[in-house]
């Protein structure tokens, strides 16, 4: 079969300007892009650079772009995509910046950001030395399940936090963090969630679940990244903006059954922040000169307020 | 030039343990490797890690298993010394963090594959060498030891027959550096791309096995070639877990009839099985886990279930996958004592790429995760101590630039008849047909022929692309060499052995023959050449 392909290019270094390559490869039915790939790069230019190491489907390193879709270039049949006519374009996954080609960076994007969240078990030393401990298996595959990432990215490739702010930890990042989180042979919990709870951590993860849906081994990353911040409240590690923030939306519900938004964002910042409450200021002058200033000695309770009370009494006895 | 006590080549299981355990040893340490540690080939071990701690195992019962896989040609004594740390070498995994399948009760769970006596393989669903991957890369990012990733050792710097440390490409930086070292450990894992298909992955192309045996090493029993009896045609070679044939999967002709006596037989002799009944016009062999149903398969083997439709395109819970013998795994390798020490001072091998004599003509299923940190453990110790110990020696100079100018001569616009890939691919499809499953003097005699041949292109091929960075044409070219090297050594090795024994298969001389004497086979490089000796095996 023939196939035309068009290939993102980059040449190394901060100026250099992208591109594109077409080539026109001949291939045996049963071809993935990655062997398109490597003909190519055999074959026609042997400049192209792209990565890759299993070819079967396992490892995660040969993560790129195929006609707008990430994949895995070995995985993907060069056939169905050949026979709808037109080039097939291979580009480099989104979130990641590019070293060459198709030669992402995955040091910055993802190996380094992993490196932050101490990621190795700090043993609770229940154990004997040479003793079985015994634990139950139902507990053990939630450990298997986070460990069977293969840091293919694509969460982050998904993630709709790295676009704005490439310095956020990521979803794969937590992910590793929430396999010793879950892991009962590890006693550094209280630990590992102030690390977490720091600026770029998991509360700046807005939950819009994409990271979940791209996953493709049912590792529900966004899920455990929700599980990861209620074991911070149960730890009470909350004195972080976001935590600060649940707390505050949690009181005016329950007290006022509604919204006290004036109160919500001054707590949010830290009643001793001073520099951040400086910051609300001219968000405050414009709201109150158009007249939608929530002030927060205004607020009053909603009526049914003591129903909504109840109901969060109960929600909360439900969660102990 | 930077400078370390030790440095150690690869980042597969066997080169993370050898880092951490020298690191620990008090050396200080970098690890060079080619492919980041969490994309090397140790992760497509998936069954399991053999460790006698059952009740109903021990140690002896351990070996008598190894020495019957290894048909007479283990030495018993390393086999015996190993069966006895394999216990505490998996429960420091344990330790570490391996999240272990556990039975009702919260025990380890085993496994009972290929042909060991017991259920003793501990396991992490269908991805245990994947998981195990990133225990040992938790526990080497705590040591916080420098790892160099994206590098590619292109030679090894030897003086008066010792070691005294690499260089390499970065691929990143594109330019050289040298590394000093008291203490070098190869651990690059196997060379089978040198067959196509192939199971393993693109970069398993004896880097290190070269090294060594340019540096006067011997290899030893490099003719035992394990093939792997569930490969899926269809899947270019995927390799379909032992694993399924222990949670009831079975292999089937056609009209689904399973093949008898099959059940805990070695991997060759599976092997053979599945090419007799495909050359019995059997119409075909399927491995059949139909039976084990959607929910279990899920279960159990998720990442089985996973591959084989997105690789192969077929669904085993309703499908008959198509198989056939693929090559799989190195036995033989780099001549290594168990604490990996070679003919040369400072320089350590261990893992797949090292052969110390404990698997003899066949590796049990599930011992090369143990074989790899039991090894990997003792050599980075070994390597740490011998760094204590050795006289300082200098990196020799100039050693840099002639390797720059060696690297750059390769580097020319001129066009060439032949490429890389074509080199390989007619290797690869040469050493499946002559040096494969099945061999016999002609073919043997053909294929060193032939790899003469394909030598004398790849002695006139040059390197195009004159961008350093991310040069993966150069990496290519180098790792090409590598691979005809090692085959070479192996066809000589194949052609040695007039008997048929563990993985290899004669078919010339179909029986093993005890009275030629029991014997390793070493091949050592003289005067450029493969020179093939014998080492009778040392009984207990
Ligand atoms: S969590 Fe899922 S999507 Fe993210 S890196 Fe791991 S396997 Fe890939």
């Amino acid at each position: 079969m023939q196939a035309n392909f068009s290939v993102y290019r980059k040449e190394p270094g901060a100026g250099s300007k992208a591109g594109r390559s077409t080539y026109t490869v001949e291939l045996p039915e049963d071809a993935t892009v990655i062997d398109a790939l490597l003909k190519i790069r055999d074959e026609q230019d042997p400049t192209l650079g792209f990565r890759g190491s299993c070819l079967h489907g396992y490892c995660g390193d040969c993560t790129v772009r195929i006609n707008g879709k990430a994949g895995f270039s070995c995985a993907v049949k060069v056939a169905p995509l050949a026979a709808k006519g037109g080039e097939i374009a291979v580009e480099p996954i989104r979130n990641m910046p590019v070293i060459k080609d198709l030669i992402s960076d995955w040091d910055t994007f993802l190996w380094d950001k992993i490196d932050v969240i101490k990621p190795w078990l700090e043993p609770n030393g229940a154990a004997s030395l040479d003793g079985e401990e015994l634990i139950d298996d139902k507990v053990m595959a939630k450990v298997r399940q986070a460990m069977s990432c293969f840091y293919c990215g694509l969460c982050d490739e998904g993630c709709t936090v790295l676009p704005v702010d490439f310095k956020f930890v990521g979803p794969a990042a937590l992910t590793k963090a929430s396999r010793f989180l879950c892991d009962p042979r590890d006693h550094a919990t209280a630990e590992r969630l102030r690390i977490l709870e720091r600026p770029k951590g998991m509360w700046d993860c807005v939950h819009c679940f994409e990271a979940s849906e791209h996953c493709p081994r049912e590792i529900a990353p966004t899920e455990r990244i929700i599980e990861m911040r209620d074991m911070a409240f149960k730890h009470g590690i909350t004195n972080e903006k976001v935590a600060r923030h649940h707390h505050s939306f949690a009181n005016s519900v329950r007290n006022s059954g509604w919204l006290d938004e004036g109160r919500l964002a001054i707590e949010s910042e830290g009643l001793t922040n001073i520099k951040g409450l400086m910051k609300l200021l001219p968000t405050a002058a414009k709201a109150v000169a158009r007249g939608k200033a929530p002030i927060p000695f205004l607020h009053h309770k909603r009526p049914g307020a003591d129903k909504i009370a109840r109901i969060i009494e109960k929600a909360e006895a439900k969660e102990k | 030039m930077q400078e370390f006590d030790v440095v150690v080549v690869g980042a597969g299981a066997a080169g993370l343990r050898a880092a951490i355990a020298a690191k620990q040893a008090g050396a200080k340490v970098a690890l060079l490797t080619k492919v980041h540690p969490l994309r090397t080939n140790s992760g497509l071990a998936q069954a399991g890690i053999n460790a006698p701690l059952g009740p109903d195992d021990s140690p002896e019962a351990y070996a008598g298993d190894i020495l019957q896989a290894g048909d007479g040609l283990c030495d018993p004594a390393v086999v015996q010394n190993f069966t006895h740390q394999a216990g505490d070498a998996v429960m420091w995994l344990e330790r570490a963090g391996t999240p272990f399948n556990r039975a009702a009760g919260g025990r380890f769970d085993r496994r009972r594959i290929g042909s060991n006596s017991r259920a003793r393989s501990l396991y992490v669903d269908d991805r245990t060498g994947h998981v195990v991957m990133q225990v040992l890369y938790e526990q080497f990012q705590r040591e916080r030891i420098p790892l160099f990733a994206d590098w590619f050792v292109t030679s090894l710097a030897l003086e008066a027959n010792r070691c005294v440390g690499v260089n390499a490409l970065g691929l990143r930086s594109g330019s050289m550096d040298s590394f000093a070292a008291k203490a070098v450990i190869l651990a690059t894992g196997g060379f089978t791309r040198m067959y196509l298909p192939s199971t393993v992955s693109m970069g398993t192309t004896g880097d290190g096995q070269n090294l060594a045996y340019q540096a006067g090493v011997s290899l030893i029993d490099l003719e035992m070639v394990q093939f792997h009896p569930l490969a899926c045609p269809g899947g270019k070679g995927l390799m379909i877990t032992e694993a399924a044939l222990a949670e009831g999967g079975q292999i089937v002709v056609a009209g689904g009839q399973p093949i008898a006596g099959l059940q805990g037989a070695t991997r060759d002799k599976i092997c053979l099985a599945i090419a007799q009944a495909s050359r019995n016009g059997a119409g075909g062999v399927w491995l059949d886990l139909t039976m084990i149903g959607r929910q279990k398969l899920h279960q159990r083997l998720p990442q089985t279930l996973d591959l084989i439709a997105k690789v192969a395109g077929l669904d085993p819970a309703k499908d008959l996958i198509p198989i056939g013998p693929v090559a799989h795994r190195p036995v033989g390798g780099i001549e290594a004592g168990t604490s990996g020490q070679t003919s040369i001072g400072g320089l350590y091998a261990c893992g797949e790429c090292a052969c110390t004599g404990l698997n003899g003509g066949g590796r049990l299923a599930g011992n090369i995760l143990t074989e790899m940190v039991v090894f990997g453990a003792r050599t980075g110790e070994a390597a740490a101590a011998y760094a204590k110990s050795a006289p300082a020696a200098a990196f020799p100079a100039g050693r840099l630039d002639e390797e720059k100018k060696r690297l750059d001569a390769l580097i020319s616009a001129e066009k060439t008849e032949y490429t890389a890939g074509r080199i390989h691919a007619e290797l690869g499809a040469l050493m499946d047909a002559k040096a494969g499953l099945l061999r016999d003097a002609a073919g043997l005699q053909a294929a060193r022929d032939q790899i003469h041949a394909l030598k004398d292109k790849y002695a006139r091929l040059r390197v195009k692309n004159q961008s350093p960075i991310y040069n993966y044409e150069l990496v290519s070219y180098l790792e090409l060499g590598a691979m005809l090297n090692v085959a070479e050594a192996l066809v000589a090795a194949a052609a040695a052995r007039k008997e048929s024994r563990g993985a290899h298969r004669r078919s010339d001389f179909p029986a093993r023959d005890d009275r030629i004497g029991i014997s390793h086979t070493v091949v050592r490089l003289v005067q450029g050449e493969p020179q093939v000796d014998t080492r009778p095996v040392v009984a207990l």
